[in-house]
């Protein structure tokens, strides 16, 4: 125990000090208000994003552009937790944020397939450059070089050495015979989660425990998002359900992910799982809108957990991992919030998608 | 020398018997530019056999070609031959196809061989992963009753693919353990097979497929494998070696085939060609004349009956149709290339090769003056000249050796060596070097106004070249009012006297440009009147044509001939300005070169140390590679754009005799 104590004090009271900085629900409020995208843009300014939308020009003001730069706040809170965080827990957060590069990975791969229609690879660059997360000196894979290869096995070929080699070199067998990148991102999120689950595991004591909780939250929403979208969109067979899914989480234990792939009644299911989420059946009833409610729901049920991580005994990793995940939800607010700006939809249609709201302070 | 070889046009009506004959004098000699009879008008009487002889020919030349490409030689002629006569097809053909037997007979195994060897590796390749599976191979393949999966999984995969199969029965092995590629083999019932498949395809399970001649272990198949795979190998090298001994001893005889069926090819397609009559053949083409009386006499021992009818063609006004020849001299022949780069001459008009002979190392010494470094490249370019140094670039070896010549006699007159000047060669090198001409640091001024003088010269000779060549073009509007015509000209020297009046005695004033305002003559009333003959070219050049004078018509089309002629002055006097004015990057580098040197010395320090020496040779090397690439662009341009436009149209016909080469390289 005081080894936690003295290794996560400072980290600790950091991350508590950054935690204050997050954007209240009444910050979301007042940005909601914003008439456009330079007015919000203008309202973040005196947020704790302001210093990376300082340098953003009036005439340069584009969704892409402001989303790029407040995400490189959350790039830098890796950074700079990771450099403070105690030697045991480095190893996780480090995996926690390899997420985002599993995300460029996915979108250099997307862009490589579509490629065609944008003319040249210069352009493509140009354009999958501003999409892709700023992880700076964190990122592991070529991903310029990758755009310009121009194909996807020439661009899979330039993964060896990284930590994608192995999964990908499995998965593009399936890829050379279905010409479909479904197999190639179904294998980089399932080796993603597992690689994530095992550094919890390598965890001890309370520290295993928020891990488990978090980390497990998050991999539940995951998880169960997976199996019901590949039964209601894909319809795969059981077997394939129970290949694509994973059989560990917080509270979705691998009997719950089997039943539904076995065809068991999804709602009841969700609702016994989580039974602050009410009315599943309707959600699933109508799944095009539906899904997407019951994932903004199911993230919600992460931020209670990250939120409640601050409640209590503070030296543990639970601290950095839940400030970390509510930095992204934060993001996740802000670029629609952004994209509803700049596209000038309605409140009521972009409002309902917002995670943070008052009933999470 | 100055001009294109002087042509004349050929006309011979040849009898059917002779056909033959008078066409290998005529491909022989290399003298003869066929003109396609399709262009004159001589149509062929019915089918053209001569046109399947060429197909016939050109197709067996292609099998002989291909003989010696599989047994490994390379493609030549016999060291002496011989033009002789066409050969018969027939007789030539049955040899042809004998070797060719020979040659395939043994490729073909060769081919079969390799196709074998690369089936074994790749099955090779697939047994490796199971080398050490203890189980018999036949047990794995796929067994009657059964459904049987085998292949490599992610390891991480197993327990999840276990999992997936629970609710169908099934058997899963493990056949290797491997932490990153472990091999294992599910059997199950036939009516599961979908599932099974779909499970191991979810997982991303990668089958293997086992050869189906071998059975035993993995480790027993995967040691015959190699077995094989070094046998054949080994026949690979022997067949490999066969036909090599097969090429060595048809090589000769492969050689005397390629020359004879190459020169009755390329007689038979000069032949198709030539207009066809009932009893005779027209060929029409060109000949230098020099070479018309050889060429007669060789004609008339190929043919008693042969008709030839020539015209001399005048090197005066326009023969577009005219081949061009020029005069060959391997001297010349880097200039000839940057020549050709630009335009080929069209007949009659001047050839500038000479001139750009002794413009380009001129300009180039000019600009990179320094005794050391042009004896450098000079012995840099005739060590690449004789194939010792950076062998098939001969031509720009000598190109870079003239030029080092003239920049090391530019190095002499400047007191320039390896970058030392003045009390520097006698603090470093210990010895006495003074400049004979003028120090470009020392007096920049001068050089730069040398430096416009001499392009002063340079233009003038231009424009002078430019008239000449109307003349001999008889383009008479163009030689009074072109652009680089008597009027042009004359009001250049007037435009230059008036630079004169203007830059007067100040140290930049070039002095041709001076001398020629000394001159008694009014150079204001000349340039207003020149000025306008300049201005209105196209209306007088339109006028001594007979053409209409004015394009447009009405009001309009004289305001827009006024705008027009306006602009043309404008355009004159700021390309007159800048073509003369552009010189003046000559003495600029010949200045920038020794500031690069005292960059170099800067650099290296005053004590005389090792570090010193190496530096001073490094940057010489750096002022040979950089400086003398850049000075060579920069003299290219001044003659492509300054010089060479002032008098040099090209767009000349090249001349393409026909040739039967006894070198496969020439060919």
């Amino acid at each position: 125990m005081a080894s936690g104590s003295s290794g996560y004090a400072a980290i600790s009271a950091k991350v508590r000090a950054m935690y204050a900085d997050l954007l209240t629900p009444q910050d979301m409020a007042r940005l909601s208000e914003s008439p456009d995208l330079p007015a919000l843009v203008s309202g973040l300014k005196s947020t704790a994003y302001g210093k990376y939308l300082s340098s953003l020009r009036e005439n340069e003001l584009t969704s892409r552009r402001v989303i790029l730069q407040i995400r490189k706040r959350l790039a830098d809170s890796y950074s700079s937790v990771v450099q403070q965080a105690p030697e045991q827990s480095r190893s996780l957060i480090r995996q926690l944020f390899r997420y985002f590069e599993v995300g460029n990975l996915k979108a250099v791969l997307r862009s490589i397939q579509t490629v065609s229609s944008w003319g040249s690879s210069d352009t493509a660059w140009d354009r999958v450059h501003d999409v892709l997360f700023p992880l700076g000196s964190f990122s592991t894979i070529p991903a310029q070089a990758m755009v310009e290869s121009g194909s996807i096995a020439s661009a899979v070929e330039l993964l060896d050495g990284t930590p994608y080699e192995s999964t990908m070199s499995f998965a593009m067998k399936r890829f050379s015979a279905e010409q479909n990148l479904f197999p190639l991102e179904v294998a980089l999120d399932l080796d993603y989660w597992r690689h994530i689950w095992s550094e919890v595991k390598n965890l001890k004591g309370r520290d295993r425990e928020m891990g488990g909780r978090l980390i497990g939250s998050l991999l539940d929403l995951n998880n169960l998002m997976w199996v019901i979208r590949y039964k209601i969109y894909h319809d795969l067979s059981e077997e394939e359900l129970i290949n694509y899914t994973l059989p560990f989480g917080y509270r979705v234990r691998d009997e719950d992910v089997r039943s539904i792939a076995a065809g068991a009644d999804i709602a009841a299911t969700v609702s016994r799982i989580y039974p602050a989420i009410s009315d599943v059946n309707a959600l699933l009833e109508r799944p095009q809108a539906g899904l997407p409610k019951l994932e903004y729901l199911l993230k919600q049920q992460v931020m209670i957990q990250c939120v409640s991580a601050f409640i209590g005994y503070p030296f543990h990793i639970g601290l950095p991992l839940a400030y970390l995940l509510l930095s992204d939800f934060e993001i996740q607010d802000l670029v629609v919030l952004i994209e509803a700006k700049s596209s000038n939809l309605s409140d009521e249609s972009y409002r309902p998608l917002l995670l943070k709201t008052t009933l999470i302070q | 020398m100055f001009f294109p070889k002087e042509m004349s046009e050929v006309e011979l009506i040849i009898p059917s018997k002779d056909l033959v004959a008078v066409t290998k004098a005529l491909s022989g000699y290399g003298v003869f530019h066929q003109v396609d009879s399709a262009n004159l008008g001589v149509e062929g009487l019915g089918p053209n056999t001569w046109q399947d002889n060429a197909g016939q020919y050109s197709n067996l030349e292609r099998r002989i070609q291909s003989i010696f490409q599989n047994v490994g030689l390379a493609e030549e002629y016999p060291t002496r031959a011989e033009i002789g006569s066409m050969v018969d097809l027939e007789a030539v053909r049955p040899k042809v196809d004998q070797i060719e037997e020979e040659v395939r007979a043994i490729t073909d195994q060769l081919s079969d061989e390799r196709k074998r060897l690369e089936l074994l590796e790749s099955q090779l390749r697939q047994l490796e992963p199971i080398a050490d599976v203890n189980v018999e191979v036949d047990a794995l393949r796929k067994p009657t009753f059964m459904h049987s999966i085998l292949g490599i999984v992610p390891a991480a995969n197993i327990s999840r693919l276990r999992t997936s199969l629970l609710r169908v029965p099934h058997v899963f092995f493990i056949l290797r353990e491997d932490a990153q590629k472990p091999v294992v083999w599910i059997l199950g019932s036939k009516r599961n097979s979908d599932v099974l498949e779909r499970a191991a395809k979810s997982a991303y399970l990668n089958s293997l497929s086992l050869p189906e001649e071998f059975s035993g272990t993995p480790e027993k198949i995967t040691e015959k494998l190699r077995r094989e795979i070094e046998s054949s190998k080994q026949k690979i090298s022997g067949l490999e070696a066969d036909l090599v001994k097969h090429g060595e001893s048809h090589k000769a005889e492969l050689q005397e085939l390629l020359w004879e069926v190459h020169i009755s090819r390329v007689m038979a397609d000069a032949i198709v060609r030539f207009g066809q009559l009932r009893h005779t053949y027209v060929v029409v083409g060109w000949v230098p004349t020099a070479d018309l009386e050889e060429l007669t006499t060789r004609l008339k021992e190929a043919s008693r009956e042969i008709l030839i009818e020539t015209t001399r063609t005048s090197r005066s006004g326009h023969h577009a149709n005219v081949p061009v020849a020029l005069a060959q001299s391997k001297w010349l022949k880097p200039i000839q290339m940057l020549v050709g780069t630009y335009g080929h001459p069209s007949y009659g008009e001047l050839d500038p090769t000479l001139l750009m002979a002794f413009t380009f190392p001129l300009l180039y010494g000019a600009m990179f003056g320094d005794l050391g470094q042009g004896l450098v490249m000079m012995v840099l370019g005739i060590l690449m000249h004789n194939k010792i140094f950076m062998k098939g670039m001969q031509s720009l070896g000598l190109l870079i050796a003239y030029c080092g010549a003239s920049a090391a006699i530019f190095g002499y007159l400047y007191g320039s060596i390896f970058g030392f000047e003045g009390h520097l060669v006698e603090e470093y090198l210990h010895f006495h070097f003074e400049p004979v001409w003028i120090s470009p640091m020392e007096n920049i001024l001068s050089v730069l106004s040398i430096a416009i003088d001499a392009g002063i010269v340079i233009l003038m000779i231009g424009f002078l070249l430019g008239m000449l060549n109307s003349i001999r073009t008889r383009e008479w509007a163009h030689l009074l009012f072109g652009h680089s015509g008597i009027a042009a000209f004359l009001f250049y020297i007037s435009f230059l006297a008036m630079l004169g009046s203007f830059l007067g005695d100040t140290a930049l004033a070039p002095k041709v440009a001076v001398a020629i305002n000394s001159l008694p003559l009014p150079f204001t009333t000349l340039l207003i009147v020149f000025g306008v003959f300049v201005m209105f070219g196209g209306f007088f050049r339109n006028m001594v044509e007979g053409h209409t004078l004015i394009e447009g018509k009405g009001f309009g089309g004289f305001m827009m001939f006024l705008i027009q002629s306006l602009m043309d002055l404008i355009e004159t006097v700021i390309s007159m300005l800048s073509n003369t004015l552009s010189f003046i990057r000559v003495g600029a580098f010949a200045v920038a070169h020794g500031g690069l040197s005292l960059a170099i010395f800067s650099l290296a320090g005053e004590k005389p140390t090792l570090g010193f020496w190496i530096t001073i040779i490094l940057g010489n090397l750096f002022i040979i590679g950089f400086e003398g690439l850049i000075v060579g662009i920069q003299t290219m341009r001044l003659h492509y754009y300054e010089i060479l436009g002032k008098f040099f149209h090209g767009g000349g016909m090249q001349f393409e005799p026909l040739q039967l080469k006894s070198s496969q390289k020439d060919a």
